[in-house]
């Protein structure tokens, strides 16, 4: 896999302007991740409505392909059930785990980030926003840990 | 053996040395690898790899547990290997050296056993720079014990402060931890001068180096240290072996730590006695074939000489901070006057992670992230950090691929 498939202008310029960035104060969760490997560290700050999403924002450190991979879910976040988040987050794992996957529907521009599966060091980053939405949503303990390898 | 000096009596044949790592004719994305992560762990020569199969192929047997040839054989190699290590680092005795599964294991060693009555309110006192290795046994023992854990700051070069670390020294502390060579940022501690300054107050010291017996002379006795400990695998030997060295006054008191075979005289329900130093800490079958893995690397180390392998890393080291130091928006981590050929560095725009995907793929591995010293990072405000690492078979012309890769990715992270 070519290293411009992964630095896509896609992912270039939403590292360099990413939506989405900054505090979201009036937000009802919050869930953090890191990755202990590369130093990611980032916040996914949202504004729950019954079992819809609203708004959506991301602040913290992190490389180009988790920021880009942020920006993206935050864009698509809003609208989204949280309970069904994490069948999602299955699917999204699904497409990085298998280049010649169709795109999936329901992810949207999400299927961008499809080449990223081919660097296996580097899905765990388009995984850390997952998993902070997740902890936020309260669909994973703050103790569990599964970035995608 | 090796015979590298041919050429010249002063400095190191490095083409002819190469040929001795297999790993280093090998393509990484089609390209020559470049192996610049030998801080994480260095390449093994010929001779390790040949020794460890060797000791499979030929005398694998248990140790110290049988009459029959083959063990005598294995029994042999293995304290064969521990008189090696002894005179490597300029132990006064043999028994001083106990294996361990490396520098981690070793630490823990003397956290669990040689501090066991610590009580509350005692401290230990390390630096704001050690790796991960020398924090979390310090905090484990802290919260089951209730003992303090005290930290000596360093300064924006990355380099200890030595007055302040002195004023930490006080009635409750028992025990100094610190690096010797940090693996973040390089940094070549003070030790003589920590180990006096300890000394006058009756505070032994434990000294993680980890990353300085690759890369320069380790007189134990000469430095002064209480405790010494290193990794095979960070000096050209396998994984998973590694050791202690530690005077013998204190492993005489020191209490078992893991409790099994090898490391008993007599067991009966009623009561076990242990066996001598440094039995008594090798409980369990050890790393037979590490520990003659471990041998062969000291013996292909002696064979070129460690004061001619620094100089060449020095120069490697030079080289490279000079043109680093030259890119436009790139600071380098950890700029103390003495350093290990270590050189961390931040590039705006452009994080670390990024940075050692794209040079990857010029064949180009160096390592990306905390380098498992996070307090060291923290003191410097950034989260990661890339990192190239030298070693003995590195080359100028390696130097000058990485900065190639190294231009194309900010040129690809920043357009």
């Amino acid at each position: 896999m070519s290293l411009d498939a992964l630095y896509q202008r896609l992912i270039l310029e939403h590292n360099r302007n990413p939506h989405n960035y900054g505090p979201l104060p009036e937000a009802t969760h919050r869930g953090r991740a890191q990755d202990a490997l590369c130093g990611d560290d980032l916040e996914m700050a949202l504004v729950v409505d019954g079992d819809q999403i609203v708004a959506a924002k991301f602040e913290g450190e992190a490389c180009a392909v988790t920021k880009a991979s942020a920006s993206l879910l935050t864009n698509w976040l809003v609208g989204q059930a949280p309970s069904k988040l994490q069948g999602h987050f299955e699917a999204f794992k699904t497409l990085l785990e298998n280049p010649d996957h169709e795109p999936i529907d329901d992810l949207g521009d999400l299927n961008l980030l499809q080449p990223v599966g081919a660097f296996p060091a580097r899905r765990g980053n388009a995984s850390l926003p997952w998993i902070a939405t997740l902890r936020a949503v309260g669909q994973i303990s703050s103790s569990d840990c599964l970035p995608v390898r | 053996m090796v015979s590298l000096l041919e050429a010249s009596k002063n400095t190191l044949d490095v083409e002819a040395l190469r040929q001795h790592f297999p790993i280093l004719t090998r393509q990484v994305h089609g390209k020559p690898l470049v192996y610049l992560d030998n801080a994480a762990t260095t390449q093994r020569p010929q001779m390790v790899i040949d020794a460890v199969r060797h000791f499979y192929e030929y005398s694998n047997a248990n140790v110290h547990r049988g009459v029959h040839q083959l063990s005598v054989e294995a029994s042999e190699a293995f304290e064969e290997a521990r008189r090696s290590l002894a005179q490597f680092i300029n132990a006064s005795l043999d028994r001083e050296v106990v294996f361990t599964r490396g520098t981690t294991e070793a630490i823990n060693l003397v956290a669990n056993s040689f501090l066991h009555d610590i009580q509350p309110g005692d401290e230990i006192v390390i630096t704001h720079m050690e790796h991960h290795a020398n924090i979390v046994p310090w905090q484990l023992l802290c919260q089951k014990t209730g003992a303090v854990l005290r930290v000596a700051p360093i300064n924006e070069l990355g380099e200890l402060d030595l007055a302040a670390f002195e004023q930490l020294l006080g009635e409750r502390t028992r025990l100094v931890g610190i690096v010797h060579v940090s693996n973040a940022l390089g940094t070549v501690n003070p030790i003589e001068r920590v180990c006096q300054a300890a000394q006058a107050r009756g505070v032994p010291v434990l000294v993680d180096g980890a990353q300085a017996t690759p890369h320069l002379k380790v007189d134990v006795q000469a430095l002064g240290c209480d405790f010494y400990c290193l990794s095979g695998h960070k000096m050209y030997g396998p994984t998973g072996i590694g050791a202690l060295w530690a005077k013998a006054e204190h492993l005489e008191k020191m209490p078992p730590w893991q409790g099994g075979g090898e490391m008993i005289q007599h067991v009966s329900f009623s009561e076990t006695t242990f066996n001598d130093i440094p039995h008594k800490f090798e409980a369990g079958t050890p790393n037979v074939a590490g520990a003659i893995g471990l041998k062969a690397a000291i013996d292909f180390i002696d064979s070129i000489g460690i004061d001619l392998i620094s100089a060449h890393e020095q120069a490697l080291l030079s080289y490279a901070h000079a043109e680093l130091s030259a890119v436009p928006g790139l600071r380098v981590i950890g700029q103390a006057p003495e350093k290990g050929p270590v050189i961390s560095f931040v590039v705006e725009g452009a994080h670390a992670n990024d940075v050692g995907t794209i040079v990857d793929h010029f064949g180009v591995a160096l390592r990306t992230g905390h380098h498992c010293a996070m307090p060291a990072m923290q003191f410097f405000g950034v989260s990661a950090t890339a990192r190239v690492s030298f070693a003995m078979y590195n080359q100028i012309a390696e130097i000058d691929v990485f900065m190639r890769a190294l231009d194309h990715a900010m040129g690809m992270l920043r357009s």
